[in-house]
């Protein structure tokens, strides 16, 4: 297991950088990697567009993965997600809100601290009794996220905006990606690496908060940490790129199948795919669809899965 | 130095009280039981005792150091807690599940040395499910996981044990194993468990502390603490104390409540030995009849159950013949019951003066309990018993085979 599960992380990282370099070849102007250096256009259609949107693209699929299988673990159910609970549109509403009101100076701070408050504020509503059930964390969740959703579209609709733009938020989308954007991106591998660091800790949360005190988990402080981190991720890509949902609820279910649940694999494993998947949804969405926002795609094969899982559950 | 010394904690959840000034303390090596009804605050004292819930008031100490003054890391170390049951919501191993018992051992960026692997391993031995160490927690039976989290607490080396009815949901079987291993390992681990059967309580526990409505009620040794004016106390049931005759150790009968409704009137006495009347007995306390019984020897198995049950029995010292002063009193009883029911027993010399002086009786109706076949009634006597009965049965005494006829005929009678 230990070992199919390492050599799975191997071939995740080869199919990445491989879909980096394929997704990079396709756009609307297709290019081969040798055109690049011939055509000055190629080069900056390559430097400028590209390769940042690509680079981005791959590490809020990260994040978001990240963030899920962290809150999948810290709930004990596998239907936790920042779309779902209402992290990203918290993140978007402090985004949307920066813009508004400080022509967008601070945004990744202002997306943070709304996913944060999004956050707790469904953790708090969700938590009965020291459990967080499903069904209220899930209906709390989604309730604030579309209250928090119709503020985002009021904010935005009143400050004069087009509904492109709303849309962006809502839906999320990569047309805007510049370097500026790739920088503050780095911050990403830097909130994975601290929930990696407590892979075991989420092993041991995930058996339900009791056992873990009982094994010696200071369960109140790693709760605590991994919802912050959790947002903090979930903050920075929704800064980055709006609300994208499903990528942090599919990745690391489909990841949990294939490598068991046990999250010093699990976590490494479901970040590539995560990456993956929203890499190729977004090239999916510039190439064949006009720029359409990744959301729409996200939505597309995330809402059934969801529905699947739910599913699944209540006949279990 | 005590492995475990709880001094006077109180605990409330909210506005509600669920222990108060509760103490106590475990010896090295001993297993202590936490024994009371629902909701006497059992459960909360061993989630107090692991830190789950914070005492208001009162402290409690592992081997002299308070608890808040340790780490998570430390506590678990020390002290390590078998649930009722975990639903685990991820296909981990069992291996997995049992490894991470090494926790509070391994430090963040490691995974642990092949020093924890070994204390896993050797847990999983001794906890019976080494043969599992690959399969999913959750493709395995309940008996098998319960084990699998006595392998996980195993292999944190705890010097303290706790569990909180851990055995509970499982079958007869599956308790008593995982319960030997527990015994098994008192040389060098104490358990504080809370136990819902008494006579498990009894059999596997050194002391016990019974609570009654969050309070300690009382704390011993089995015998002293499972006394039947205790257990009526604390759990509001009638039961019967005896000794298990194998073991040793006190064992609880409960007697299965009075049945509710009309009190019936008059008395009934009855007649019986070897045995043949105990369920009669029984069956009449039970129905509310005001029963005695005898004359019976003190040695005879239907003596126990009368003096059990509170009937009042006419005895003679075991062995002896029916004397002047206990044939008075059957006749005392015998003048003021409504009815007598003499019950299947051996008939010899020593007990042929109880059926007859049932002839003196001409209009008091009797009934003939005979169940138990062609061993019924069996005549030690050369056929005077015999003769006895036969002249009573013609004389319109009732011969039925039942105890259920025999409540009938009562009944009907009121």
């Amino acid at each position: 297991m230990r070992r199919t599960a390492s050599l799975t992380v191997l071939a995740l990282v080869g199919i990445l950088l491989a879909s980096m370099v394929c997704s990079i070849t396709i756009g609307p102007a297709s290019m081969s990697l040798s055109s690049l250096f011939a055509l000055p256009n190629a080069w900056t259609i390559f430097w400028e567009v590209r390769l940042p949107r690509v680079i981005a693209v791959v590490l809020v699929g990260c994040a978001l993965a990240v963030a899920g299988t962290a809150m999948q673990g810290l709930f004990r159910n596998s239907m936790a997600d920042p779309y779902i609970i209402g992290t990203s549109s918290g993140g978007a509403l402090g985004a949307t809100l920066s813009i508004v009101f400080f022509a967008g100076i601070g945004r990744p701070i202002f997306a943070f601290i709304g996913a944060t408050a999004a956050t707790f504020t469904v953790y708090t509503i969700a938590r009965q009794g020291g459990k967080v059930p499903v069904e209220t964390l899930l209906l709390s969740g989604v309730a604030l996220s579309m209250l928090l959703s119709a503020f985002l579209s009021f904010l935005m609709y009143t400050a004069g905006r087009s509904l492109h733009q709303i849309m962006f938020w809502l839906m999320g989308g990569f047309w805007n990606v510049s370097w500026d954007d790739v920088i503050i991106a780095i911050l990403i591998p830097v909130g994975c690496l601290v929930i990696y660091f407590y892979a075991r800790d989420i092993n041991i949360i995930s058996l339900g908060e009791e056992d873990a005190i009982h094994l010696g988990v200071n369960v109140e402080r790693l709760k605590q940490l991994l919802l912050f981190v959790s947002a903090f991720l979930a903050g920075i890509a929704v800064s980055i790129a709006g609300a994208i949902g499903f990528i942090g609820l599919i990745t690391p279910h489909v990841m949990r199948l294939i490598v068991g649940p046990d999250h010093r694999i699990l976590l490494p494993a479901a970040a590539l795919a995560g990456g993956i998947l929203l890499l190729w949804s977004d090239t999916l969405a510039r190439t064949f669809a006009g720029d359409m926002p990744v959301g729409i795609i996200t939505a597309c094969f995330g809402a059934p899965f969801f529905m699947y899982l739910l599913r699944s559950r209540m006949r279990a | 130095m005590k492995p475990v010394e709880v001094i006077g904690i109180d605990v409330s959840y909210g506005a509600k009280k669920v222990l108060e000034a509760i103490s106590l303390n475990a010896e090295r090596g001993e297993i202590l039981g936490i024994i009371g009804p629902n909701g006497a605050g059992k459960t909360t004292l061993i989630k107090a005792m692991s830190r789950i819930v914070a005492p208001e008031g009162g402290e409690i100490r592992l081997n002299d150091r308070s608890l808040d003054s340790l780490s998570f890391r430390e506590m678990a170390q020390q002290i390590a807690v078998v649930p009722q049951g975990t639903s685990i919501s991820f296909d981990y191993s069992v291996r997995d599940i049992v490894m991470m018992g090494r926790h509070p051992y391994i430090g963040r960026l490691s995974s642990g040395t092949a020093r924890d692997l070994e204390i896993c391993e050797g847990a999983m031995r001794l906890a019976n499910v080494a043969h599992l160490a690959d399969s999913s927690v959750n493709e395995i039976s309940g008996g098998e996981r319960q084990r699998v989290l006595i392998a996980r607490a195993l292999a944190q080396e705890p010097k303290i044990l706790l569990l909180d009815e851990a055995t509970s949901n499982l079958d007869i079987s599956h308790r008593i194993e995982i319960l030997n291993i527990i015994k098994g390992l008192t040389d060098a681990v104490t358990v504080v468990s809370v136990f819902h059967d008494l006579n498990l309580a009894a059999y596997y526990c050194d002391r016990l502390i019974m609570l009654k409505e969050r309070r300690v009620f009382a704390v011993g040794e089995p015998a002293d603490v499972l006394t039947r004016e205790a257990i009526h106390e604390v759990y509001g049931i009638d039961v019967l104390v005896k000794t298990h005759p194998l073991t040793g150790k006190p064992y609880i009968l409960p007697v299965y409540g009075h049945a509710p409704g009309h009190q019936p009137q008059g008395g009934v006495h009855v007649i019986c030995g070897g045995g043949t009347g105990s369920d009669l007995l029984y069956a009449l306390h039970r129905e509310g009849f005001r029963v005695s019984a005898g004359v019976l020897n003190l040695m005879d198995t239907d003596y126990t159950t009368a003096t059990e049950l509170g009937i009042p029995c006419i005895s003679e010292a075991p062995f002896a013949a029916i004397s002047a002063g206990a044939r008075a009193d059957l006749r005392q009883h015998i003048g003021s019951a409504r009815a007598v029911i003499v019950t299947a027993m051996p008939i010899g010399p020593g007990n042929i003066e109880n059926i007859r002086i049932l002839e003196d009786y001409r209009d008091k109706p009797i009934i003939f309990l005979c169940g138990g076949g062609s061993r019924a009634f069996q005549d030690h006597t050369g056929g005077e018993a015999g003769a006895i009965i036969r002249r009573l049965l013609d004389r319109g005494a009732v011969r039925v085979e039942r105890v259920e006829e025999v409540l009938r005929i009562l009944r009907a009678a009121d």
